[in-house]
């Protein structure tokens, strides 16, 4: 157990370097540099001067090949500095510092909301399948599942802010907080849950729908394996099969699934943080994409890099206990 | 049993795993991985001046980042200090003649100008109205743009501004986008600023005296001596003369201001308030140049040589949060991404327990930040914000209803914004004037104006809007769709369809080419709509047209490096008409389309130089004439500027810069004392 951990963890390191190095070629090789954005957005009563662009190229150090900036980078990396964005003026890791809280409090919840709803619900509609009450619960996860985030979350602010404005039922149109004190921790944390209704609502829908009929089909397949058969015919009831026996072996790629959701605790949503302006993890990188932000994209491939590894390391280690014909020695 | 291994990653599965962690990255990119991988539904940022937005520029801002104006041809000045010795002051002033110049208290400037317009309705008359005919509009402005009477506003109120978009930088020197001169010129100090008919003067609040050489080679200002920062330190000439001193360094990454500057031999600061400007040369755009904005020597002195960058040191990073400022209002709260907090700031208006200049109309202004031009118009609705620049759609389509008007109002008013095709003249198609103008000739200007543009602008004929005083005063016909002329002229240049195959080609170098070509447009509909009219109007005469929406700052690098045959795209005016040297004068920066004329060339160094207005006024308007011959753009249409505000607030005065980006700009804003 012990040999592969360290086998998978250098590995793991491997795949690291060679994840930023790919990446960071990638995005320099994207046209545009953090500078063409900047100037693009210049006021134009300042002329843009060639001569002026060649030298903060050379202030920032972006004259230099992209595989020598990578190594300037690594290198920083390894004494634990990921370096100063460019388009904010600010320390990168203090920039992402302030994103995680806001993008955990969503995406974990989001995660543990899906899970907790989407088992039952493709428990039910495995067990039930065929049936009316089944056909009407797949009808609506699969309407959910083909609205678009942009439009659900258009129809909630104006539902439940606009129209419920005044009302109980009134919940805030965006933001993270209303901004105004709060008198205790508690009040706080109350402003922060109603605020992060709405987009909670928009993050975890599709997913729901998605992960139930995940769960459903993995069932149905199992329900025709020939130990079910076997372990009707030996007189266990309904429920101890379907939890019991099928479902146990449905946990395989679930595994896998949860491993793969790591990165999206952290990665948060990009159109859903837009729409309600949540202050989290997609939206900056989208800009930082936008703004040729160099190190920002590469302190957050390097974050998201890191916990996909993790994530896959983990399924794996769960394998070995869902499943008793995994070893991992 | 075998162990399963089938998803452990081994040395011969490496790349599988280095694929499969890029493509789980690509997802995050994507969908950040919430959910199914929906396209991102974005609008680009509005940006300042830049083709292929059309969104462009709320351009430039009075107050201390005002224009500059320059030419770009010698190579960028360094560490002038140096080598710049400024003579004893007593030689100035015995060797100078100096004439005073403009100092303005700009609130009261506008209470004047505003008391001689007639006024159309009252304001409970403007309040009722909805904003839906020429008429209501104007009497909306008439009546709501008044500044108050004594008493009539609350200066304990509180506004609730719109942000588009964050700020990257709280630094004056190091900003340029369009959100971050909207905040820091409520909390930045400067000496210069400009009216809304974009003439320069020197702010009473901050400025004694300001005086020019006769042979408009230096500008001397005595501040005033009742001026602090945010620390209670006093504001001094040396400030000034040491903001110079870092914009020109060339180590610091200053990304706008510097133009301009470069144009100064030095500035000096004689004592605490005495500043002289040293110009290189007499120019009638000398003015703008010495409007740049003012950093603390205290804070910055002896940290900037350590750290040059201005953003690595801690102290630099800390000062990113809570910079200090020499303006009417300080930060006192930010939260990036989400909003930033403003106070007016005490020890600007009263010093010593006296009050030496006007207190602000709001105690407090919070600029919150929405990104979603949908979640900000349902935040203006639900009255969770005061104001916002509309887009033309929610103008058109959505901001008539009774909801919105219930606590919101609308206004517009012409801004100097143009929209046009660029023609890279450097291309096989474009280098020939007749192509230019068959093209101009072929694109349907009425479909485009009536029903794409909802008939909300006028047509654009040329580089100087008609109502700036350096337009040009000939009558200029817009141009029409007439394919027969558009024709006609590609036939003369050469371009016929030889192979009979429906599109026109010429013979280049030996090998026939078709007249095929890309247009380069942003993603908006609004872009897309029009490039692909330009395609379905050239189709017509034979020339194919291929659109290609393109990210935007792939955009504006093609642009840069000229490579493109069209695009489409807008630019803001510069307060004065010698920025436009930057677009068509030979070998300038955003020169995208390599035009080059002699005479324009010509023309642009003798306005630069040439003092007397009416003078350089009809060198410009040559310019336009000439550029119009040339179409080295088809110019499409002027954008207005559209806006909500709440019915609390008072007070708008619109420019061709819009209603904030001028002196007072948002000053001019006040709400009623209930």
């Amino acid at each position: 157990m012990i040999h592969y951990l360290l086998r998978r963890l250098a590995l793991g390191l491997v795949t690291l370097v060679l994840i930023s190095f790919l990446v960071y070629g990638l995005i320099r090789s994207i046209p545009g540099t953090p500078l063409t954005a900047a100037v693009g957005q210049m006021d134009p009563s300042r002329k843009l001067n060639l001569a002026d662009i060649e030298r903060m190229n050379a202030a920032y150090g972006l004259d230099k090949p992209w595989y020598q900036a990578y190594f300037v980078w690594v290198s920083n990396v390894v004494r634990g500095d990921l370096g100063r964005s460019i388009s904010r003026k600010a320390p990168v890791t203090q920039i992402i510092g302030e994103r995680i809280g806001p993008t955990l409090a969503l995406s974990g919840t989001s995660l543990l909301l899906t899970w907790a709803l989407s088992i039952p619900l493709g428990l039910f509609t495995a067990a039930r399948s065929g049936r009316p009450d089944e056909r009407a619960v797949s009808l609506v996860l699969y309407m959910l599942y083909s609205v678009p985030t942009f439009v659900a979350a258009l129809a909630l602010q104006v539902t439940f802010s606009i129209w419920a404005n005044g009302t109980a039922w009134e919940l805030p149109l965006f933001g993270m907080t209303s901004g105004l004190p709060h008198a205790n921790t508690a009040a706080w944390l109350t402003d922060v849950a109603q605020h992060g209704i709405l987009p909670l609502v928009c993050m975890t829908y599709v997913s729901l729908a998605w992960y139930a009929r995940f769960i459903n089909t993995n069932l149905q397949e199992a329900l025709r394996q020939d130990y079910i058969r076997t372990a009707r015919a030996k007189g266990a009831g309904p429920v101890r099969v379907l939890v019991h026996h099928a479902f146990r072996n449905t946990l395989i790629p679930l595994v896998t699934l949860l491993g793969l959701s790591l990165p999206a605790l952290l990665g948060g949503s990009v159109i859903v943080e837009q729409i309600f302006t949540w202050p989290g993890m997609g939206r900056l990188f989208f800009e930082s994409l936008r703004e040729r932000d160099y190190p920002t994209i590469m302190g957050l491939t390097l974050l998201f890099s890191v916990l996909t590894l993790t994530g896959q390391l983990l399924a794996d280690i769960l394998y070995a206990w869902v499943d008793p014909r995994v070893s991992l020695d | 049993m075998p162990a399963i291994t089938r998803f452990v990653c081994t040395p011969r599965r490496l790349p599988h795993c280095v694929v499969l962690g890029a493509v789980v990255l690509c997802a995050c990119w994507v969908a950040g991985c919430g959910g199914k991988p929906t396209e991102p539904q974005f609008k680009p940022e509005p940006v300042l001046g830049h083709p292929g937005t059309d969104n462009p520029p709320p351009p430039g801002e009075p107050g201390p980042n005002g224009t500059g104006s320059s030419s770009t041809k010698e190579p960028p000045a360094t560490r002038t200090e140096a080598v710049f010795t400024p003579p004893p002051l007593e030689d100035l002033d015995r060797d100078a003649k100096w004439i005073d110049r403009p100092v303005r208290d700009a609130l009261e400037y506008l209470a004047k100008e505003l008391a001689a317009e007639p006024r159309l309705a009252t304001p409970a008359e403007a309040l009722a109205l909805v904003n839906n005919s020429a008429e209501n509009n104007a009497k909306i402005l008439s009546a709501l743009g008044q500044l108050p009477e004594d008493g009539e506003a609350d200066l304990d109120a509180r506004v609730n501004r719109h942000l588009p978009v964050d700020l990257n930088s709280t630094n004056p020197i190091l900003s340029s986008s369009a959100a971050e001169v909207d905040v820091l010129n409520l909390t930045n100090f400067g000496l210069f600023s400009f009216d809304r008919h974009l003439e320069p003067f020197a702010a009473s609040e901050a400025v004694e005296t300001w005086q020019t050489s006769v042979d408009a080679t230096l500008d001397k200002v005595v501040l005033r001596d009742d001026l602090v920062w945010s620390d209670g330190t006093p504001i001094t000439a040396h400030d000034v003369a040491f903001s110079y001193k870092v914009i020109m360094d060339e180590r610091v990454p200053v990304p706008a201001v510097r133009s301009g500057t470069d144009q100064l031999r030095g500035v000096h600061a004689y004592d605490d308030r005495t500043v002289v400007f040293f110009h290189k040369a007499p120019m009638a755009t000398n003015v703008w140049n010495i409007n740049f904005p003012v950093i603390p020597e205290h804070v910055y002195g002896d940290s900037w040589e350590d750290d040059p960058t201005l953003k690595d040191s801690r102290h630099h990073v800390a000062l990113e949060a809570k910079p200090i400022v020499g303006g009417p209002y300080e930060i006192v709260k930010r939260i990036r991404g989400q909003e930033i907090l403003l106070e007016a700031r005490e020890s600007w208006h009263t010093v010593d327990g006296k009050q030496v200049r006007a207190v602000p109309f709001f105690k407090e202004i919070r600029f919150r930040i929405i990104e979603d031009p949908n979640t900000s118009l349902l935040a203006l609705t639900k009255g969770e914000i005061d104001e916002m620049a509309l887009t033309p759609e929610q103008w058109t389509t959505r901001t008539s209803s009774a909801d919105f008007n219930e606590r919101n109002t609308k206004a517009t008013a012409t801004e100097w914004v143009s929209f046009h095709f660029a023609w890279n003249t450097k291309s096989r198609f474009f280098s020939d004037r007749r192509v230019r103008r068959a093209m101009s000739h072929a694109f349907d200007h009425e479909r485009m104006l009536e029903t794409l543009c909802h008939g909300l602008y006028t047509p654009c004929t040329g580089a100087f809007h008609p109502e700036s005083w350096m337009a040009s005063k000939k009558p200029t016909e817009p141009y029409r769709q007439d394919l027969d002329r558009a024709e006609a002229l590609l036939d003369e240049a050469g371009w016929i369809d030889h192979d009979n195959d429906g599109i026109r080609d010429r013979d280049i170098d030996g090998r026939s080419v078709p007249f095929e070509f890309t247009v380069l447009c942003t993603q908006q509909p609004m872009a897309l709509e029009i490039c692909s009219l330009l395609q379905q109007s050239l189709e017509r005469i034979g020339v194919r047209v291929n659109v290609k929406p393109t990210e935007y700052t792939v955009l504006q690098q093609l642009m840069l490096e000229k490579k493109f045959d069209a695009s489409f795209g807008g630019w803001g005016a510069g307060a004065d008409p010698d920025t436009s040297s930057n677009i068509w004068a030979t070998g300038e920066g955003r020169n995208f389309g390599s035009y080059s004329n002699p005479e324009v060339d010509r023309l642009f160094a003798e306005g630069r130089t040439e003092l007397d207005r009416s003078r350089r006024a009809e060198k410009y308007a040559r310019i336009q004439e000439i550029l119009w011959e040339d179409q080295p753009y088809t110019w499409l249409f002027w954008r207005n500027s559209f806006y909500g505000f709440s019915k609390d607030l008072r007070g708008y005065v619109f420019s061709p810069r819009g209603p904030y980006h001028y002196s007072p700009g948002f000053g001019s804003l006040w709400k009623p004392a209930p």
